[in-house]
């Protein structure tokens, strides 16, 4: 029994330990890379390894490769558009699917509806990359831009023409498959513990049904939807097999269209990691490391912005 | 009921006769004893030619177990460093500094490659265009936009050429292609030399609509389901190129001539350059002297560590790439014509020989 309660403890700050240790282990190896690059890091367009064929020269009191700049505005850009596609896209679905599933659908069918989007969201990503890459990049490139150019041309994003199926767009709707599941299944769990004498009130004050789905219910889970939504975003912001299948892989230049290629931060450490390590200077791999800190501090900060939202709601509610 | 017994029994049989042969699979392989296990891992141009090579040779020596991985040259340096992979596979050398910091690092040809110029354009591609260094150092920094060009129109007249986007195709994992061709674009092209110069990963100029794909076979893909665009492609990757229905570019040499990559005009190019391989054998074969010459040609390299971590596996090693460089071995025509490479001349061969003798 005495053991117990220790053991207990001493498992659970496994969790913030790794958290600190991750951090610490990043933003030490990261340091020479952290002052090298500065806040240019963030704001410049340019990533280049450098000349890693010639010998490494001192600059600025650090050894890097001949001509190295280390800039990743573009993967910033990347990540945060196709993220913000994929939640534009998954969001609404995701709460259709979710009022469908409660309070329209036969009751037989919820039950496998229900299994359907569990199983959807245990598909490994690679699996959804590959779909992208041979089904969706092409159907992109043949009809959904051309489409989308001829509806919402007028849109400065959406005028020009796709030249190739990998970008943005393909990214974005990758991910938002990937993540509707997410966002549905945490709401259909809360639309359950809605009570229902909300429910059987409204109906009894003479509201439609959707009225009561809108104006009752989903107010009602507004808190567990933008945990929802959180969640979902912290998915698609690390995404990195799939976006690396199908986004075109862009360097060094931002897109002009929503069709442009682009690349994500997860997806160019996984791509550039072996490039990197032949830099006899070391610098790019530490480089590496300071995408994968600015990554964190990103999911972070969604967190945070997460937790305060659902506080402040909270405290309107009480 | 019956039925059911029936298919218990069935499945109880299939179990038992599963276990046995489970059972005698794991007394058998001690048995066996001291199998070597080699993990080779890198390029995906020298991928086709070695899952070939380890059929055959594994057949004549079943004391080696050898595992092959297309996963680019960036992770076969990366690899064979580290000491995951015995074997890295890399169409590129290692740099002085590289080696500096790796001395027990070996680079050792196995064979000669070449690599071609792809494109995609509807209508054109039975027809071998005529490209040279500056206009492709061009198309990849985007200096030349469309396919209708006058520098591209100049070295095709009377070629009807599609006043279209092009989407040039690059590599996004490390990569020896990206390394000879950026060789390529910076020996023919200053400009190109000055601003990117050349390695296996290098900083693309950005290309609006330029489309990073991974791997020989990433490429071929990109390239074949995006119209208008050019990749370049290791020339093992000859049977998927003409599958995919791309075309095949012809290349201007340092000395003026728009070739294809042939067994005459890689060989041509590789000649001029055999006596100057140094021993350590680290050389560019890139934009060679030579009227017959092909411009993009380089060393297929094994990138091995001397210091094995037991005597065994440098055995293992050693045999191997003894034989893979023997012309009667996987330097033969029957494995080498596959792929179209071209075998180590006799002075290189030796030198690789040479090589081999170090892994300890």
């Amino acid at each position: 029994m005495r053991v117990f309660r220790p053991g207990l403890l001493a498992v659970s700050t496994l969790i913030p330990l790794a958290l600190l240790a991750v951090l610490v282990f990043l933003t030490t190896y990261s340091w020479p890379a952290i002052q090298f690059n500065g806040l240019h890091f963030l704001t410049t367009e340019t990533w280049n390894l450098g000349n890693l064929y010639s010998n490494p020269v001192k600059r600025d009191g650090y050894e890097v490769a001949v001509g190295a700049t280390y800039g990743i505005w573009v993967f910033i850009v990347g990540t945060l558009a196709s993220s913000a596609i994929a939640l534009i896209l998954a969001v609404p679905v995701g709460i259709g699917v979710a009022l469908f599933l409660n309070d329209y659908a036969p009751q037989k069918l919820r039950g496998a509806f229900a299994q359907v989007v569990e199983l959807l969201a245990m598909v490994p990503s690679v699996v959804y990359g590959l779909w992208g890459l041979e089904i969706l990049a092409p159907l992109v490139l043949t009809h959904i831009a051309p489409f989308l150019e001829r509806v919402l041309g007028f849109i400065p994003f959406f005028s020009g023409a796709a030249t190739s199926g990998y970008g943005l767009l393909t990214a974005g709707l990758v991910l938002a498959i990937m993540v509707l599941p997410v966002i549905t299944s945490t709401l259909v769990e809360a639309l359950k513990r809605v009570p229902n004498e909300l429910r059987e009130a409204s109906f009894g004050l003479g509201a439609t049904r959707a009225e009561v789905l809108l104006k009752i219910l989903l107010p009602a889970v507004r808190v567990p939807l933008i945990g929802a939504v959180i969640l979902a975003l912290g998915r698609a912001l690390g995404e990195t097999m799939a976006v690396l299948m199908v986004s075109g892989g862009a360097l060094n230049y931002l897109p002009d269209t929503i069709y442009s290629p682009i690349t994500s931060m997860a997806a160019f450490i996984a791509s550039q990691l072996d490039s990197a390590l032949q830099d006899p200077s070391g610098m790019a791999v530490r480089s590496l490391a300071e995408i994968a800190l600015v990554l964190l501090i990103i999911a972070v900060i969604v967190n945070v912005i997460a937790r305060l939202l659902t506080s402040r709601i909270h405290i309107h509610r009480v | 009921m019956s039925l059911n017994l029936s298919r218990r029994t069935q499945l109880k049989a299939g179990l038992a006769v599963a276990g046995l042969t489970l059972a005698s699979g794991l007394f058998v392989v001690p048995a066996q004893a001291a199998q070597v296990t080699l993990l080779e891992t890198g390029s995906t141009l020298l991928y086709p030619l070695f899952n070939i090579w380890v059929p055959d040779y594994t057949k004549m020596h079943p004391e080696v177990k050898i595992t092959t991985q297309g996963t680019g040259s960036g992770t076969g340096i990366a690899e064979a460093i580290s000491g995951v992979a015995q074997i890295g596979a890399s169409d590129a050398y290692m740099a002085d500094a590289q080696i500096k910091q790796n001395p027990n690092i070996l680079n050792i040809p196995l064979a000669i490659s070449a690599q071609t110029i792809n494109y995609n354009i509807p209508g054109l591609n039975n027809k071998h265009l005529k490209l040279d260094g500056p206009v492709l150092a061009g198309i990849y920094d985007g200096s030349i936009k469309n396919w209708d060009d006058p520098a591209i129109k100049a070295l095709n007249p009377g070629v009807k050429l599609p006043n279209h986007t092009i989407v040039p195709i690059h590599r996004t994992d490390g990569s020896g292609d990206t390394f000879i061709f950026s060789q390529y674009l910076s020996f023919s092209t200053p400009k190109w030399n000055d601003s990117v110069g050349f390695g296996t990963s290098i900083s693309w100029p950005a290309v609006q609509g330029g489309v990073g794909a991974n791997g020989n076979p990433g490429m071929v893909e990109a390239s074949q389901k995006t119209p208008y665009s050019v990749a370049y492609i290791g020339v093992s990757f000859h049977k998927e190129i003409a599958k995919a229905g791309l075309g095949t570019a012809m290349i201007k040499n340092k000395a003026g001539h728009f070739l294809l990559p042939t067994a005459k005009t890689v060989g041509a190019a590789a000649s001029g350059l055999i006596a100057k391989t140094p021993a350590d054998e680290r050389i560019s074969l890139v934009f060679s002297e030579g009227a017959d010459s092909y411009p993009i040609i380089n060393y297929e390299y094994a990138i091995v560590n001397s210091k094995q971590a037991n005597p065994e596996t440098a055995k293992a090693i050693r045999e191997f790439l003894g034989w893979a460089v023997e012309s009667k071995g996987g330097n033969a025509a029957k494995y080498l014509d596959q792929v179209r490479f071209i075998a180590l001349p006799t002075r290189i061969q030796e030198l690789s020989k040479a090589q081999i003798a170090k892994i300890q």
